[in-house]
């Protein structure tokens, strides 16, 4: 590789700078990962990477006119902030904006450059400095001045640049026309399908908040029984007062276990809407708490699970419903697997159904 | 209640043989507190001859199985008398502790 004299002064600089650079790497990828921690941001990837000496010359080679000094190439520390959703960016950006000194005449918002009937690089990026009153090290004063570039894309932006690097700079010939219509075709595929990954996750957040709406408010015979449903009734506490009042038998307490468990078991006994769980609940309290007070009374057991409400209302549900030992066993099954003690428990607790007239 | 404990390999064996009840309850827990650190993660509980459980022995069962799963262990009981499992049942306690 052939570089004018400037270039290789500009390479010097870099190798005596290179301990501040690596430093400085550090610090960003920390800064950005407690900051968005704090800020209860999930992204798919960060990542942080000193600029290569074989890059940098590189890159001098191909636009030694640009450069006049080491300042003036502002990516030799580079981050990368990948998200999940391509809205998020937006998101990320606004923190970044926050966090660090955006040095925006060079900043560039590369989704923003493309022509209408163009398709390709889709990123953010923003030439940064680290401000004094978020990290300083006397020592290292550079540390604050020098500015480094962060990248901010979506997922799929992130797999379209990477796979266009690969295809397009390692080659070493021109690409035919044919194949670069074929790549541009590519990113207008995962531009649409990152923007459609994000429509499908607004409207499910959008179903999800609808849902819980709806079950905070009581309107328990409109709410489909499902997995997100279920896990919002159980935030209502819906069994408590059972559970207390078994817990009660002994003077006992309650302990809180997960009740998801019973999600399926409750599909199971074909309950379509979160109001069939409320009517069994109003329906079959009673004579849940009925079978616990034969089964606990006189044991000094003074420590029940909260699923022990739950537990019984099927119970009873399943007997009142005509299911009989059969129906007891598959309970179990559903519950806990095959096990030999099912048939035996099935039998004992059918026989207390019988001493309080349950069948 | 006499608890004996084995390690192989990964895996911690303990036999559990007689009753917990309110008398001797605190020496049981005394007696499990080495499974409820470091790496014992992998523990099967022969209840073969375990005789009696009362709450006092729930609640030593109860802290057992939420430190295992706090360091995303697993613990499994096994060879359960019926009498005992009835326990571990009326007080919904087979909903938080695997019997096998």
């Amino acid at each position: 590789m052939m570089l004018d004299m400037q270039s290789e002064m500009i390479l010097n600089e870099y190798r005596e700078k290179l301990p501040i650079y690596e430093k400085m790497k550090t610090v960003i990828l920390q800064l950005l990962r407690t900051y968005l921690d704090e800020n209860h941001v999930i992204v798919s990837g960060l990542e942080a990477r000193v600029k290569s000496e074989q890059s940098l010359a590189g890159k001098m080679e191909l636009k030694s006119y640009k450069y006049h000094s080491l300042e003036d190439i502002t990516d030799v520390v580079g981050a990368r902030i990948i998200t999940y959703y391509c809205d998020e960016v937006d998101i990320i950006s606004a923190l970044a904006e926050k966090l660090f000194e955006i040095d925006w005449e060079n900043s560039v918002d590369k989704r923003k450059m493309l022509e209408i009937d163009r398709f390709g690089y889709l990123s953010l990026h923003y030439v940064c400095r680290i401000p004094e009153a978020l990290y300083k090290d006397p020592e290292i004063p550079q540390i604050n001045q020098i500015r480094f570039e962060l990248q901010m894309r979506s997922t799929l932006q992130h797999v379209w640049a990477n796979m266009y690097h690969d295809i397009g700079y390692k080659s070493d010939v021109e690409i035919p026309l044919e194949y670069q219509r074929n790549m541009t075709r590519l990113a207008g595929m995962l531009e649409l399908a990152d923007e459609q990954f994000s429509h499908i996750r607004k409207e499910i957040n959008g179903y999800r908040r609808m849902v819980q709406t709806m079950v905070t408010n009581g309107n328990f015979d409109e709410v489909p029984l499902n997995g997100d449903t279920f896990r919002s009734f159980l935030k209502l506490m819906p069994f408590k007062n059972l559970a207390n009042k078994i817990a009660a038998i002994n003077q006992g307490e309650v302990y809180e276990d997960n009740l998801m468990p019973y999600y399926n078991v409750l599909l199971h006994m074909n309950m379509k809407t979160i109001g069939d769980i409320v009517r069994m609940c109003n329906d079959y309290s009673e004579s849940a708490y009925q079978l616990a007070l034969i089964q606990l009374a006189g044991t000094g057991l003074d420590i029940v699970a909260y699923s022990v409400a739950v537990q019984n209302l099927c119970i009873v549900f399943i007997l009142e419903k005509g299911y009989g030992e059969a129906g007891l066993v598959r309970l179990f099954e559903a519950l806990y697997g095959e096990n030999d003690y099912h048939q035996q428990r099935a039998k004992r607790i059918y026989e207390q159904a019988k001493k309080i007239n349950l069948i | 209640m006499i608890v004996t404990i084995n390690k192989q390999d990964e895996k911690t064996f303990v036999v559990l043989d007689g009753r917990v009840d309110s008398s001797n309850a605190d020496q049981f827990q005394k007696d499990v507190a080495p499974l409820m650190e470091g790496d014992n993660t992998d523990i099967d509980i022969d209840c073969t001859n375990m005789t009696y459980t009362s709450s006092q022995g729930l609640r030593v069962f109860l802290l057992l199985q939420k430190s295992v799963s706090s360091r995303n262990g697993k613990m499994v009981m096994r060879n359960m008398d019926p009498r005992v499992k009835e326990v571990f049942d009326i007080t919904g306690f087979s909903n938080i502790i695997t019997i096998v």
